[in-house]
């Protein structure tokens, strides 16, 4: 026999009931796992980092735990002012060069039929199907003083002596645009794949060159492509360290790399950790500002 | 398309976060063996210790005698080592691979345990006495001098002692091992101080005559390599590295180690300590006394051609190993050891971060 509900508190605890079971349950099913698995291995370890870039550091590269803010006063050092700002400069300079690389190319990509697209996209893909650093090492023996392009050079009398590539800042760039080139073609390549032809055509129509267009329609329409690009490019390429690593000698040092120093060889945990904490400042920076210009659903990665 | 964009993307990420995540190279510890009583054998065996260092076969033939499995995790860098004894879990490990200079700090620390050496009779009975430094709680495995070779043909100047390496015919010419406590040393000795000087002044001197080194370096690390490619014409180099490079330039090899007139060189030891509360010391035991024995270590060094303190093993070992061009010098007395700083490994740390920061 079927209970009339009459007064309104019931009424309200069914409706709560039927809450969680709509609402809270879907919600917990689909944000739960992710949600756990982010404040177990991101929000937990980075708090840590905080909290240790504070303590003092032991003579025997342990981290003592007494407050200190000495690996933030070591921050002001120009020193690190520079590499930050040399860091910063390789960045933007992989950025920019992937944009180059990547949006032509994106671009013709999404002008094929969609076999066709598929399998282009695919090519980018087939360098990744080996170790990055497999990869790192291999442009070493490409390089190195005796290796194929240095005798090729020699042979054809472009230049009489070895010229040193490996080891050099240059290098190291070349080396960070082959990893990074695909995370700029494909956000590129899904924005500009759904441009409406249509409105290329129009724009055409209405007088305009095609200079114009690109610039006047298919660049702005193309933004979060761009937008998506750069933030996917630029944020590894600061705190990459694996890159300038192999390919610089241990001469090349970037912010990841002075990093990864403190925590290993150097033993100054503090200082990595403050070192960190600056890099995520940076990073945040750079996501609120992107977020002021751009909505953050724009950020089309697919 | 959209689906097989975001699986090539994931992919991509994936990938690219695998290889971060390679410096780390820490293995996952094995658990503890079965928790079987402490009266029955082992029957494994947790080691840590440099990559590229023991013989396969020495551990595969060590596994079969004692009928147990051997876990070799692997080290990138001597801190990892310490970091391992010194921050806890080192119990993970049934032995762990040091260098002398830590030895000190080790004992004072009270990180490591006493050897109970009548358990492994072979150490005592062939190891050279003057190369074992902390004697009751290490077995020294290997040494390594750090010294310097260069390319008779490439290389523009004769090189007699550590000034030479600041000439300035040598620049970008120069692949050097790396590491505070290696390069230092060498800065102190070419300007008349104690290797293991403790005062602030002399090491900055250090530093400034390092400053002007760092120019003729082409590479920190990747000696061998960078010698037999042709990107470097001098290596200050272990002399292990300097016989695989000399090995691989063939019949006309122009590797020559640099005759040295007064400077001394670094020899520094690998060795295996057992550190508190390791869960399978009979094993371990029963493994240093293994590699101890004269014939074992003999053809392991076969394998790993670097300078050995087991003097028994090397009188056992073939011709090759002991003529071997790399350990062709003179002045093999004139060495220095790494010793303890104690608290001025601080100011060490700070000015090697200076030199490679480069300011």
């Amino acid at each position: 026999m079927k209970k009339p509900i009459d007064d309104a508190s019931s009424l309200q605890a069914i409706n709560r009931r039927r809450d969680v079971r709509r609402k809270t349950l879907p919600a917990l099913a689909q944000a739960g796992p992710v949600s756990v698995w982010m404040i177990l291995f991101v929000t937990i370890p980075m708090l840590f980092i905080i909290y240790i870039s504070f303590m003092s550091r032991g003579v025997f590269g342990d981290v003592v735990y007494e407050f200190s803010l000495e690996s933030y006063q070591t921050l002001l050092d120009t020193t690190y002012f520079k590499v930050i700002l040399k860091s910063l400069q390789v960045a933007v300079f992989t950025t920019v060069l992937c944009l180059g690389l990547g949006y032509p190319f994106a671009y013709y990509i999404a002008r094929k039929p969609p076999e066709v697209a598929s399998k282009l996209i695919m090519l980018i893909m087939i360098p990744f199907w080996t170790n990055s650093l497999m990869r790192l090492n291999s442009w070493l023996l490409l390089f190195q003083t005796s290796g194929p392009i240095n005798t090729f050079l020699q042979w054809s009398g472009i230049t009489d002596h070895p010229i040193t590539f490996i080891y050099t800042d240059a290098l190291v760039v070349l080396g960070m645009i082959t990893n990074m080139l695909p995370f700029a073609v494909l956000p590129l390549y899904s924005t500009i794949e759904k441009l409406q032809k249509s409105l290329l055509e129009a724009s055409s129509d209405l007088g305009a060159t095609p200079v114009q267009t690109f610039l006047k329609v298919t660049l702005p329409l193309t933004f979060p492509g761009i937008f998506s690009a750069i933030i996917l490019v630029f944020i590894p390429s600061l705190g990459i360290y694996t890159v300038s690593d192999v390919l610089g000698g241990g001469k090349v040092l970037y912010i990841g790399n002075i990093i990864k120093n403190q925590f290993g060889s150097i033993r100054n945990w503090p200082l990595g950790a403050a070192l960190s904490v600056l890099l995520l400042v940076i990073t945040g920076l750079l996501i609120f500002i992107y977020t002021r210009f751009a909505k953050l659903e724009d950020m089309e990665v697919v | 398309m959209k689906q097989l964009l975001t699986g090539i993307l994931s992919l991509a990420l994936v990938f690219s976060l695998a290889a971060c995540s390679g410096g780390g190279g820490s293995a996952t510890p094995a658990p503890n063996g079965g928790g079987s009583g402490n009266e029955a054998a082992s029957t494994e065996l947790n080691i840590y210790m440099w990559q590229q260092y023991i013989s396969d076969q020495l551990i595969s033939d060590f596994e079969a005698a004692n009928n147990c499995k051997v876990n070799l995790s692997y080290m990138s860098d001597n801190a990892d080592a310490i970091t391992r004894l010194t921050a806890g879990g080192g119990q993970e490990y049934d032995l762990i691979m040091t260098c002398d200079a830590y030895m000190e700090s080790l004992v004072a620390g009270d990180y490591v345990q006493k050897l109970n050496l009548d358990n492994i009779p072979n150490a005592g009975a062939n190891i050279n006495e003057a190369y074992w430094t902390a004697k009751d709680y290490c077995i020294p495995y290997l040494m390594n001098y750090i010294y310097v070779v260069y390319n008779t043909e490439t290389c523009p100047i004769d090189i007699t002692c550590y000034n030479d390496l600041l000439d300035p015919a040598l620049k970008g010419q120069i692949s050097t091992i790396d590491g505070a406590r290696n390069l230092f040393p060498i800065a102190l000795i070419a300007l008349g101080y104690d290797p293991n000087s403790t005062e602030e002044s002399e090491i900055a001197a250090a530093y400034e005559w390092l400053v002007k080194f760092n120019e003729n370096v082409v590479a920190y690390g990747n000696a061998e390599q960078n010698l037999t490619n042709g990107t470097a014409s001098v290596a200050l180099t272990f002399d292990g590295n300097a016989s695989w490079a000399m090995t691989e330039m063939g019949e006309n090899n122009p590797l020559v180690v640099a005759p040295f007139t007064s400077d001394a060189v670094q020899l520094g030891f690998d060795l295996y300590v057992i550190p508190k509360g390791a869960a399978h010391v009979d094993l371990a035991e029963k493994f240093l006394n293994y590699i101890c024995d004269p014939q074992v270590m003999a053809a392991n060094l076969e394998e790993y051609p670097y300078s050995c303190p087991n003097d028994a093993a090397v009188a056992a070992a073939s011709e090759a190993y002991r003529s071997d061009p790399a350990r062709d010098f003179s002045y093999k007395e004139n060495v220095f050891f790494q010793e303890d700083v104690g608290d001025a490994l601080v100011i060490y740390n700070d000015y090697y971060q200076k030199l490679k920061v480069g300011e």
